[in-house]
C-alpha cells in the first residue's frame, strides 16, 4: 500500500514548484489511528478530532479550539469546498479523526476526504430501493466511529458498517421494514461496546424503538420501545390498540454520561399527529426524554414535554449534558429547548423538573406545573376547519443541535417565533401509508415571522440575549473556547456570535440555506470550522500569514 | 433499464387502452383524465393531504425548505395532465418527489391530478363580462397602471410584471387586487424605510432582505443594498404602494380591468 505513494514522492519532488509539494504533502499525512471507547469518553481533551455527531457524550457542541477566537474570527476565509455529487440538501455534520473526514450526503452515501483540503480517499454509495417511505425529505446527518469501523443510518433503514480506510461495507442489517414506513436518517452513538440508534417513521404510524447492535457482528444487542406494549407500564396511556401505530419516533442522537451509564433520548410526535382522538390518553413514551441504561436499554426514568401531543412537537433534539450551579449546588442536569417552544433543566440522574419557560412564542399552553406538565389552553387542538397555533408544525426549534459553552453557562438554540393553522382529518392505518391525520397552513408570508439565535441560562430558563435572523434557520450550533458561537441561517449566511454577548463578530453568504450544524477540528496545528450550506461543505481556517 | 421499462409501459398503455384505466403503475399517454368530477376533485383533495401535504404544505403552495414547488399555479415540470399523472406515477429521479405506491390504481392518481388541476383556474371555463379592449386602454390611460406595471417589457417598475399575471392570479383576486391592495402583499412588494448613520433617509421597495443585509429599489429605480450592521435603523412598511381603484375606476371599467388582465398568458 504504501510503496506507490513513495514512488510519487520522488516524482513530486523533483519538480520545482512550491505549490505541488505542499499539495503533495497531504498525501502522505494522516497516521489514522482506531477510534477506542476510552478517546470517545474523553474526546473533549482531543478537540483537534471531532468523533461523533454532537463533539463528546454530552453533546455539548463545545471546543476547546481557540485559535479562532473573538479577537480573529474575522480572518476566516475559505480553505476549500467539497460539492456532494447528488443534489439535495445536505444535513450531514462531518466527522473528523487523525486530519480525514467523513462526510455523509444524501440519500444515504458516504465519503472520505483529506480534512486539509477536501480531496477524496474513498465513497460509498448505498444502494436504496425505489419505494422508500420517507417524509421530510431525502437526509443523512451522520457516522458514528468505533475503531475503524463507521456506522451509518440509511433511508432504507438499514445500518451499515463500513471500514474507515477503504470505504468496504463490512455489515449491512435491516433495522425495520422499509415498506412499513421505517428508515434512518440520523447518526449512531457508540456506548461502550455497542452502537446505539433510533428510527424514524413517526408520520407513517410506526412503532419507535432505540436499538443496540454488536459493532463487529451487527447483531441486535437490545431493543427498547418507545411505547411500552401490553402489561408494561404505560400501555394504559393509548386507548384501544393505538399504541401499535402510535409513532414515537427517536430520529435523531441522543447523549451518553459515563459516570451515570445512563443513555439520554429524544422521542418523536404520537401518531396520527394531528388527531389525537384515535388515541386518548397521554400517549407514552411519546414526546419524551428518556434515560436508559448504557447496558441493558431498561429504561430507568423518562420525562414527557407534551403529554398527548396533537401538533407534531416532537421531542427530536438532542439533550446537551452538563453540570451546573443550581441553587447554590452543583447539578448534573440535562437542558432540552423542546420544538413545543419551552426550555427545560432536568436533574438528569432522577429525571426531576428542575426550571422551565417559554423560549418563544407560543399559543397552545398557560405554562408548566410545578413537575414541568404544560398546563394547555383550552380549544388549541387542531380542527376541521382549521386552528391558529403557535408554535407552527416546524415547531419553535427542531431537530438541529443546540449549544451550550463551558465558558459562558450558557444554553444556544436556534428559535422560530411562528404560527400556523393547523388541521384535522379522519384516516385509516394502511401499513406503509401516510398517518398523519391532518396537516398545517401558513397564513403569513414566512419573511412576516421572526427568528432568533437564543442564549438562555439553564439554572433560571431565562434568556440572556437574542441574535435576530431571518426566519426560519434549521442550522445546528456550535460553540468554542475561543469565546464563539458558530451558526448558519435559513438565507445562506454562516456566521459567528460573541457567545457571552450575542454581538456579531463575523459572516459570510455561502449563497444557499444552511441546513446543517458547523464542527471545528485541526490539523498540523491549525483549526478549521466546517459547515455544509445547500449542496456543499465548506471549511475555513484563518488566513495564512 | 429505465428505458426499457418506460417502452414496456407505453406499449402496455397501447395495448390495454380499453382495460387503461384499470390498471395500475403505469405511465398515462395521452388517454386524458376521465376522472374529473367534483367527488373525483375531492378524493384527490384527501390522498393530496395525507400523501403530498407535508413537503408541498396543506394548501399546495409549497415550501422553499422542502424545495416543493408551488402547485396552485403554472407548474414548470408538466404542462398537461398526462405530465402531472407521469411525474405522480415515476416521481422525479434525483430528488425527494418519490413515486406513489406502484400498486395504487390509476384511477386514483387521476384523482390527484384533478385535484392539481383545480388549483389553478382553466381560461377556458372562465367567462367573464369586461371588454379586453377596454381593459387595455384603462391599463394605460385612465388607470395609469403602466407607470408602476410592465407588460411585455413596456411599463414601470414600481410594481410586479404583469405580462402574464392570469397564469397565476384568479379573476376574483384580480380583482381583490384592485380594490383593497393592502390585504394579501406580499414581501417583495413591502416598503422599507432605512436610516443610515448620518440621519439619511432612504425609502424604496423591499427587493431581498437576509439576516445581514437588505436591498431596495427607490422611486427613481435606483438599486441601493444596505449591510444591517452599517445603517442605523430599518423599517418595514407591510402595505403596497398601490393605490386602491375603488372610487377612480367605476364597476364595469375595473371588470374591463380584471378581463384584460385575466388574458394576459404565456399563449397570448
Amino acid at each position: 500500500m504504501n510503496r506507490f505513494p513513495l514512488l510519487l514522492t520522488g516524482i513530486f519532488l523533483a519538480l520545482p514548484l512550491q505549490a505541488q509539494e505542499d499539495e503533495f504533502q497531504t498525501v502522505i499525512t494522516p497516521a489514522f489511528s482506531p477510534v477506542t471507547w476510552e478517546r470517545l469518553v474523553n474526546a473533549e481533551s482531543e478537540p483537534e478530532n471531532w468523533m461523533m455527531y454532537s463533539g463528546t457524550l454530552d453533546s455539548q457542541r463545545y471546543s476547546r479550539l481557540d485559535q479562532i477566537n473573538t479577537d480573529n474570527v474575522t480572518e476566516l476565509e475559505m480553505k476549500w469546498s467539497y460539492q456532494i455529487p447528488v443534489i439535495d440538501r445536505a444535513e450531514t455534520v462531518p466527522t473528523v479523526v487523525d486530519g480525514i473526514m467523513f462526510i455523509t450526503e444524501a440519500p444515504s452515501n458516504l465519503t472520505a476526504v483529506d480534512a486539509r483540503t477536501g480531496r477524496v480517499y474513498w465513497r460509498y454509495d448505498h444502494e436504496l430501493p425505489e419505494d422508500l417511505r420517507i417524509c421530510c425529505g431525502r437526509n443523512n446527518r451522520g457516522v458514528a466511529i468505533l475503531g475503524e469501523t463507521l456506522f451509518m443510518s440509511t433511508l432504507d433503514a438499514h445500518l451499515v458498517a463500513i471500514d474507515a480506510r477503504t470505504g468496504n461495507v463490512l455489515w449491512d442489517v435491516e433495522v425495520a421494514d422499509y415498506e412499513a414506513g421505517y428508515s434512518k436518517t440520523a447518526a449512531p452513538l457508540i456506548v461502550k461496546d455497542k452502537v446505539v440508534t433510533g428510527i424514524a417513521g413517526g408520520e407513517f404510524g410506526i412503532r419507535g424503538f432505540i436499538d443496540a447492535y454488536d459493532p463487529v457482528t451487527g447483531e441486535l444487542e437490545w431493543r427498547t420501545y418507545a411505547i411500552p406494549g401490553p402489561g408494561e407500564p404505560g400501555n394504559d396511556s393509548w386507548s384501544g390498540d393505538s399504541w401499535k401505530t402510535g409513532g414515537a419516533a427517536t430520529w435523531i442522537t441522543g447523549s451518553y454520561d459515563p459516570d451515570l451509564n445512563l443513555i439520554y433520548w429524544g422521542t418523536g410526535n404520537p401518531g396520527p399527529d394531528w388527531n389525537g382522538d384515535v388515541r386518548l390518553g397521554d400517549n407514552l413514551y411519546s414526546d419524551s426524554a428518556l434515560a436508559l441504561n448504557g447496558d441493558t436499554g431498561e429504561i430507568a426514568w423518562h420525562f414527557q414535554f407534551t403529554p398527548h401531543d396533537v401538533h407534531d412537537y416532537d421531542s427530536i433534539q438532542v439533550p446537551i449534558l452538563a453540570d451546573i450551579e443550581y441553587q447554590g449546588s452543583t447539578r448534573k442536569v440535562m437542558m432540552w429547548a423542546n420544538r413545543n417552544a419551552f426550555f427545560y433543566t432536568i436533574d438528569r440522574e432522577t429525571g426531576e423538573f428542575l426550571e422551565g419557560e417559554a423560549y418563544a412564542s407560543q399559543t397552545w399552553a398557560q405554562g408548566l406545573d410545578p413537575n414541568g406538565r404544560p398546563i394547555r389552553v383550552p380549544g388549541m387542538a387542531p380542527t376541521y376547519e382549521g386552528i391558529l397555533v403557535s408554535p407552527p408544525i416546524v415547531g419553535a426549534t427542531n431537530w438541529y443541535s443546540p449549544g451550550y459553552s463551558q465558558q459562558t453557562g450558557l444554553f444556544y438554540v436556534t428559535s422560530f417565533d411562528g404560527e400556523q393553522e393547523f388541521f384535522k382529518r379522519d384516516e385509516d392505518y394502511e401499513e406503509g401509508e401516510r398517518f398523519t391525520g391532518g396537516g398545517g397552513r401558513y397564513n403569513q408570508p414566512m419573511d412576516a415571522f421572526h427568528s432568533s439565535i437564543r442564549a438562555i441560562n439553564p439554572a433560571t430558563a431565562e434568556i440572556e440575549w437574542e441574535f435576530p435572523i431571518m426566519p426560519r434557520s434549521s442550522a445546528g450550533i456550535t460553540t468554542t473556547a475561543g469565546g464563539i458561537v458558530f451558526t448558519g441561517s435559513a438565507d445562506g449566511y454562516f456566521f459567528a456570535l460573541d457567545a457571552a454577548s450575542g454581538e456579531e463578530l463575523w459572516h459570510i453568504s455561502l449563497g444557499a440555506r444552511v441546513h446543517a450544524a458547523p464542527m471545528t477540528f485541526a490539523v498540523d496545528g491549525q483549526q478549521f470550522v466546517t459547515i455544509a450550506s445547500g449542496n456543499v461543505v465548506y471549511t475555513f481556517g484563518l488566513k495564512d500569514n | 433499464m429505465g428505458n426499457l421499462t418506460t417502452r414496456l409501459g407505453r406499449l402496455a398503455t397501447v395495448a390495454l387502452s380499453g382495460l387503461f384505466l384499470a390498471t395500475s403503475g403505469s405511465l398515462a399517454e395521452d388517454a386524458g383524465n376521465l376522472y374529473n368530477t367534483n367527488f373525483d376533485i375531492n378524493a384527490g383533495l384527501r390522498y393530496f393531504e395525507r400523501q403530498c401535504s407535508r413537503c408541498h404544505g396543506f394548501d399546495a403552495k409549497g415550501n422553499d425548505e422542502t424545495g416543493a414547488p408551488d402547485l396552485t399555479g403554472r407548474l414548470t415540470r408538466a404542462s398537461t395532465e398526462v405530465g402531472i399523472f407521469n411525474i405522480i406515477r415515476t416521481g422525479i429521479p434525483g430528488t425527494a418527489m418519490l413515486p406513489v405506491a406502484s400498486d395504487l390504481p390509476d384511477a386514483q392518481v387521476w384523482q390527484l391530478v384533478a385535484y392539481i388541476g383545480s388549483l389553478s383556474t382553466n381560461p377556458a371555463n372562465i367567462n367573464l363580462s369586461g371588454s379586453l379592449t377596454n381593459g387595455a386602454s384603462l391599463f394605460t390611460n385612465k388607470g395609469d397602471c403602466n407607470s408602476c406595471h410592465m407588460i411585455d417589457g413596456q411599463g414601470g417598475r414600481q410594481g410586479p410584471d404583469l405580462s402574464r399575471v392570469g397564469e397565476r392570479r384568479s379573476p376574483e383576486e384580480l380583482l381583490s387586487d384592485m380594490l383593497n391592495p393592502h390585504a394579501d402583499v406580499a414581501p417583495r412588494w413591502w416598503t422599507i424605510r432605512v436610516t443610515d448613520k448620518s440621519g439619511l433617509v432612504r425609502e424604496g421597495l423591499r427587493m431581498n432582505e437576509d439576516s445581514f443585509s437588505v436591498r431596495i429599489i427607490d422611486d427613481d429605480a435606483n438599486l441601493w443594498s444596505y449591510p444591517k450592521n452599517q445603517i442605523a435603523s430599518f423599517e418595514r412598511v407591510e402595505e403596497s404602494t398601490m393605490p386602491s381603484y375603488t372610487q377612480t375606476l367605476s364597476d364595469s371599467e375595473v371588470d374591463d380591468l380584471v378581463a384584460y388582465l385575466f388574458s394576459l398568458r404565456k399563449e397570448n
